[in-house]
């Protein structure tokens, strides 16, 4: 354990923290509202971590669905992690012990895979920096639950308050932060396409979100297709 | 649900969001992957973040939505224009936020 190297991780994690604040917070809220005790939802989120996943579940719950449905729709949705942690293995090699690679995987959502994925391409990872990043992350997430739990269905609408964009204003700057040559950009543009071309010709893709499994295999074969052509 | 089943739910639920992350870190790192799957590997960030920004900046209440009362169209336009600037996450949560409340509580329309 290097210290700088656990403090690089703390500090890339806090904006992700600032982005899980809103959608932790409202994630307790909902779940409270659907029925969840203040620790069944800060379990979920302790265990889960998994924001698309845990809001498809409150979804489900509310709706009346089954458990394996909602376990049956995070299958689909948490695909995308198989191939985020696939893509960082190559970085692990030498770096991160396997056991400790492994356990702090746990951590892996879009947002901290985006940070990492950026920092590793111009330093090679190690588990002082990978914790920092991934528990601070977690706790951020748990804690912002926890308190929206807890303060339940006292804010009415967190719209007002512009809570409602947090997600896509954070998904478009790591969108940002993980283009830098062109043939990125333009994998970028067709996944963007594809997934919502797919999404309107089968509309049950945008629920369980198998569009973006789809779109993002697509795009990155044409990646790898005209790299060096373009 | 009951409680019971919340809680089967929950286990379920964590069992299949911890399993895609963690088994392929411990099944592969022993591997050395060929040239053309790291290069493949390495698109699958921006093709997943362009896919997730595209529904959820187009696609807010379940539906393609590329009208001009799409409020969340308005507010991604000086987000992005933010993060391509400053590269800040906390910057381009900042806007995105304010424009957002700032659209919501006087442009209604």
């Amino acid at each position: 354990m290097t210290k700088k190297e656990l403090w690089e991780g703390i500090r890339d994690a806090f904006p992700i923290v600032l982005g899980y604040v809103p959608l932790g917070f409202a994630f307790g809220i909902l779940a409270s509202e659907a029925g969840m005790s203040v620790v069944q939802a800060t379990a979920m989120s302790i265990l889960c971590f998994t924001g698309a996943g845990q809001y498809i579940a409150i979804g489900v719950m509310k709706a009346g669905g089954a458990v394996a449905t909602a376990v049956i729709a995070n299958i689909l949705v948490n695909m995308r992690y198989f191939l985020f942690a696939t893509s960082l293995v190559p970085f692990f090699k030498d770096n991160v012990p396997g056991r400790w690679a492994t356990l702090l995987s746990y951590g892996l959502t879009d947002e901290t895979y985006a940070v990492a994925f950026n920092r590793y391409k111009k330093k090679p990872p190690t588990t002082s920096y990978m914790a920092g990043l991934n528990i601070t992350s977690h706790i951020g997430w748990i804690s912002s639950t926890f308190v929206g739990a807890l303060s339940g269905s006292l804010i009415a609408n967190t719209d007002k308050i512009g809570l409602g964009f947090a997600l896509p204003a954070m998904y478009t700057c790591l969108l940002v932060l993980v283009i830098s040559k062109r043939t990125e950009l333009v994998v970028a543009l067709v996944a963007a396409a594809l997934c919502l071309g797919i999404g309107w010709v089968w509309p049950a893709s945008m629920h369980n979100l198998f569009n973006i499994i789809i779109a993002t295999v697509v795009a990155a074969t044409i990646g790898v297709i005209i790299n060096g052509k373009c | 649900m009951g409680n019971a089943e919340i809680w089967m739910m929950i286990v379920g639920v964590s069992i299949v969001s911890i399993l895609p992350r963690i088994l392929p870190v411990a099944f592969f790192s022993r591997f050395t992957f060929p040239e053309v799957l790291k290069e493949w590997l390495s698109y699958i960030a921006p093709a997943v973040l362009a896919a997730l920004t595209a529904l959820s900046v187009l696609v807010p209440q379940g539906v393609i939505d590329f009208s001009l009362k799409n409020h969340y169209l308005w507010a991604f336009i000086p987000t992005i224009i933010v993060a391509v600037k400053t590269r800040s996450l906390f910057f381009t949560l900042l806007t995105g936020i304010s424009v957002m409340a700032i659209i919501y509580n006087f442009f209604i329309f």
